[in-house]
C-alpha cells in the first residue's frame, strides 16, 4: 500500500480512530499492528519474515551490546550483528546482479560454465530498516543511546508506518522516547499533519507525475532523441524526483503527527544548495546524515594521517557506497562514483576557495551565489542522467548527445524534436495543465513561504479557501495514472 | 609562559578549521549553534584538536559528546597535567 493509493486514504483514518480509542499502553499495539498490515499489503510474506527477524536480533543485539563491559567484545559484537544486516541486504538486494556479473567474468575465461541465476527478490523498504537497525546498535555502542528494554516499541520504531517504505530513516535517540511518552490530543499537530499530508498528495499527485510526462517518453526510448529533448526530459526529471520524494516525505511527516510523532524532515531547498556538500545537507538529509556518520566520519578519522588526501578518500569510498546503496546496478554505481569525486575535489578546493573569492574581491557578491547555485544544479542535474537512465548505453548517448543541436537543422528534425512533440501529443494539454499547476504552485508558496504556521494564523475563510483550492487542484488536476513513488524501488 | 585556557585554544581552531571568525565557544555550544558544524567538518575539527593538544581521541570517546563543555572536559582528561 503507498500513500498515494485509494488504500491507504481508508486505512489512515482507520488506524487513526483505533489510536484514539485505544487505551494509553496499548496504543503502541494499534501502530504496531498497522504497520504489519501496511506492510503485509505488499503482498510478499518473506518481507514481513525479513522485518520481524532484523527486528528480534537488533534487539537481542542491543541488549548484549548495552550490557557488555569489555570493549573488545562489544566491538566484536557490534561488527556481528552489522554484518548480519548488511548479509540480508545484500542476499535479497544485490544478490542478482552480483551473480550477473560474475557470469559476465566468468564468459570471458570458459564460456560454457555459468552460476543459475536467483530468482530476483522483491526488496521494497529493507534497505530502509536495514539502515536503522545499523544506526540503533552503532549508537548504543557509541554511547548515543541505550537500548531499548520494551520489544514492542523497539518493534514499531523499525516498523512505524508512515516511515518504512522510504523513510525517514530514523535515529533511536529522536524517536524511541517519543514512543514512550503518554499520548496528549493535539489538535494543532493533527490539523498540521493533515494539511502537510495534503501538500504532499499535491506534490506528488499533481507536479511530480505530471513532470514525468516529460521525462519518461523520452528516457525509455534514448536513442531516438538527441540535444533539447534531452535537456528538457533532464531538467524535468531532477523536479520530478524532488517533487516526488519530497512529497513522499510530507505525506511521511503529515501522517505521522496524526499519531503525535515528529519524524526528521528529509529536504531543505536542494536546488538552492551553493556546493556539492551543501547539496547533501539539503537533499535526503536523514541518508546523508546516516552515511556521513557512519561511514564517512569513521573512515576519515582512520585515514586522518592521511590529511586531505584521507579526506578526498573518504569522501569517495562513502558516495560510491551511496550509489550502491540505491540500487544493484552499474548506473547507481556510476552515479556514487560522481557525486564522490565532486565531494572529493571540493575537499581540495576547500582551503583555496575563501581566498580566491577574497584575493577577486567576491566573497560577498550576490552573482557568486547566484553562479554557485547554478553551477551546482547542473552538476547534480548531470549525475541524475545516471541515475534515470535505465542502461550504461543510454546514459552514454544522453552524454555525449547532449549537445548535438549545433548540428544542421535537418539532423535535429530527424532526430528528437519532431518525435518528441509526437510523443507528448497532447502537449498542448498537459502544457495547459503545467501552467496552471505552476501558477498554482507559485501562489501556494507564496502562502506556504512562513511555513504552515503563519497560514493556521488566517482568518478561517482564508484557511479554508486554501484546503479547498488544494483539494479541487488534487481532484481535478491529479494525473491519474497509476504510479509508484520513485525511492520505493530503493 | 603559561598556556591559554583550554576553551581558548578551542575556539581558535574552530575559528581555523571553519574559517569563520565569529565562532564563540562557551561550554554549553553544540553543533546546532554553529552552522558550519556538521556531520562533514566534525572530524576535522577534532584532528585539529588533536594537533593543537597533542593528543590522540577515538570516535568512542567523541560520539557520546553533548556540548562544548563535555568536549573540553575530555581534551583536559587526556592531556592530564598540562593544564
Amino acid at each position: 500500500m503507498t500513500f498515494n493509493s485509494l488504500a491507504y486514504v481508508l486505512f489512515l483514518p482507520l488506524v487513526f480512530l483505533a489510536f484514539q480509542t485505544a487505551a494509553d499502553r496499548y496504543r503502541w499495539l494499534v501502530l504496531l499492528i498497522a504497520s504489519y498490515a501496511f506492510y503485509g499489503f505488499m503482498l510478499q510474506p518473506s518481507l514481513l519474515l525479513i522485518l520481524a527477524f532484523v527486528t528480534a536480533f537488533s534487539y537481542l543485539m542491543g541488549k548484549y551490546i548495552d550490557r557488555e563491559t569489555n570493549n573488545g567484545t562489544r566491538k566484536k559484537q557490534l561488527l556481528f550483528s552489522v554484518l548480519v544486516n548488511l548479509a540480508i541486504l545484500v542476499y535479497c538486494k544485490y544478490l542478482l546482479f552480483v551473480v550477473e556479473n560474475l557470469n559476465g567474468l566468468l564468459d570471458i575465461f570458459s564460456p560454457e560454465t555459468s552460476i543459475p541465476l536467483p530468482k530476483p527478490m522483491v526488496s521494497i523498504a529493507l534497505s530502509f530498516f536495514v539502515f536503522q537497525a545499523i544506526s540503533y546498535l552503532a549508537d548504543i555502542y557509541f554511547g548515543i543511546t541505550g537500548s531499548e528494554p520494551h520489544l514492542g516499541r523497539f518493534a514499531l520504531f523499525m516498523s512505524f508506518f508512515p516511515k518504512l517504505l522510504q523513510g525517514p530513516i530514523e535515529r533511536a535517540g529522536s524517536m524511541l522516547p517519543q514512543l514512550m511518552r503518554p499520548y496528549r490530543f493535539d489538535y494543532d499537530g493533527i490539523r498540521k499533519g493533515l494539511l502537510l499530508f495534503g501538500w504532499g498528495l499535491f506534490l506528488k499527485t499533481v507536479v511530480a507525475d505530471r513532470l514525468a510526462f516529460f521525462v519518461d517518453p523520452v528516457y525509455n526510448n534514448v536513442q531516438a532523441y538527441a540535444g533539447i529533448p534531452l535537456i528538457i526530459a533532464t531538467y524535468a526529471y531532477a523536479f520530478q524526483l524532488y517533487f516526488d520524494f519530497a512529497g513522499y516525505t510530507n505525506m511521511a511527516l503529515g501522517s505521522a503527527r496524526l499519531f503525535g510523532i515528529n519524524l526528521t524532515q528529509n529536504f531543505n531547498s536542494p536546488y538552492l544548495a551553493t556546493s556539492c556538500a551543501d547539496f547533501w545537507r539539503r537533499w535526503h538529509i536523514s541518508f546523508s546524515r546516516w552515511i556521513l556518520d557512519y561511514i564517512f566520519q569513521p573512515l576519515q578519522m582512520k585515514w586522518r594521517n592521511l590529511g586531505i588526501n584521507g579526506t578526498a578518500l573518504a569522501l569517495f569510498v562513502t558516495f560510491l557506497l551511496s550509489g550502491i546503496w540505491h540500487g544493484a546496478s552499474w548506473n547507481f554505481v556510476i552515479w556514487g562514483v560522481l557525486h564522490g569525486i565532486f565531494m572529493a575535489a571540493s575537499a581540495y578546493y576547500k582551503p583555496y576557495k575563501k581566498k580566491i573569492h577574497k584575493k577577486f574581491r567576491i566573497d560577498n557578491s550576490r552573482w557568486v551565489s547566484i553562479w554557485q547555485v547554478a553551477v551546482t544544479f547542473h552538476l547534480v542535474c548531470f549525475t541524475y542522467i545516471f541515475f534515470r537512465a535505465s542502461t550504461i548505453e543510454d546514459s552514454w548517448h544522453i552524454v555525449t548527445n547532449l549537445t548535438q543541436f549545433n548540428e544542421n537543422y535537418k539532423y535535429i528534425h530527424d532526430s528528437g524534436i519532431r518525435l518528441f512533440i509526437k510523443e507528448n501529443i497532447i502537449m498542448g494539454q498537459y502544457m495547459l495543465d503545467l501552467l496552471t499547476t505552476i501558477s498554482v504552485l507559485a501562489v501556494t508558496l507564496i502562502v506556504y513561504k512562513n511555513r504552515t504556521v503563519s497560514l493556521f494564523e488566517k482568518p478561517t475563510w482564508f484557511r479554508w479557501t486554501c484546503y479547498y483550492a488544494i483539494l479541487v487542484i488534487i481532484l481535478s488536476l491529479q494525473v491519474t495514472t497509476k504510479t509508484n513513488f520513485i525511492y520505493l524501488q530503493f | 609562559m603559561k598556556k591559554p585556557p583550554i576553551l581558548e585554544r578551542m575556539t581558535d581552531v574552530f575559528r581555523d578549521v571553519l574559517d569563520n571568525e565569529t565562532v564563540a565557544l562557551t561550554r554549553e555550544t553544540t553543533a546546532n549553534d554553529i552552522e558550519e558544524w556538521d556531520s562533514l567538518s566534525h572530524i576535522t575539527i577534532i584532528v585539529a584538536i588533536e594537533k593543537e593538544f597533542n593528543i590522540r581521541f577515538n570516535l568512542a570517546d567523541l560520539k557520546p559528546l553533548r556540548n562544548i563543555g563535555e568536549f573540553e572536559d575530555l581534551i583536559a582528561l587526556k592531556t592530564g597535567s598540562q593544564d
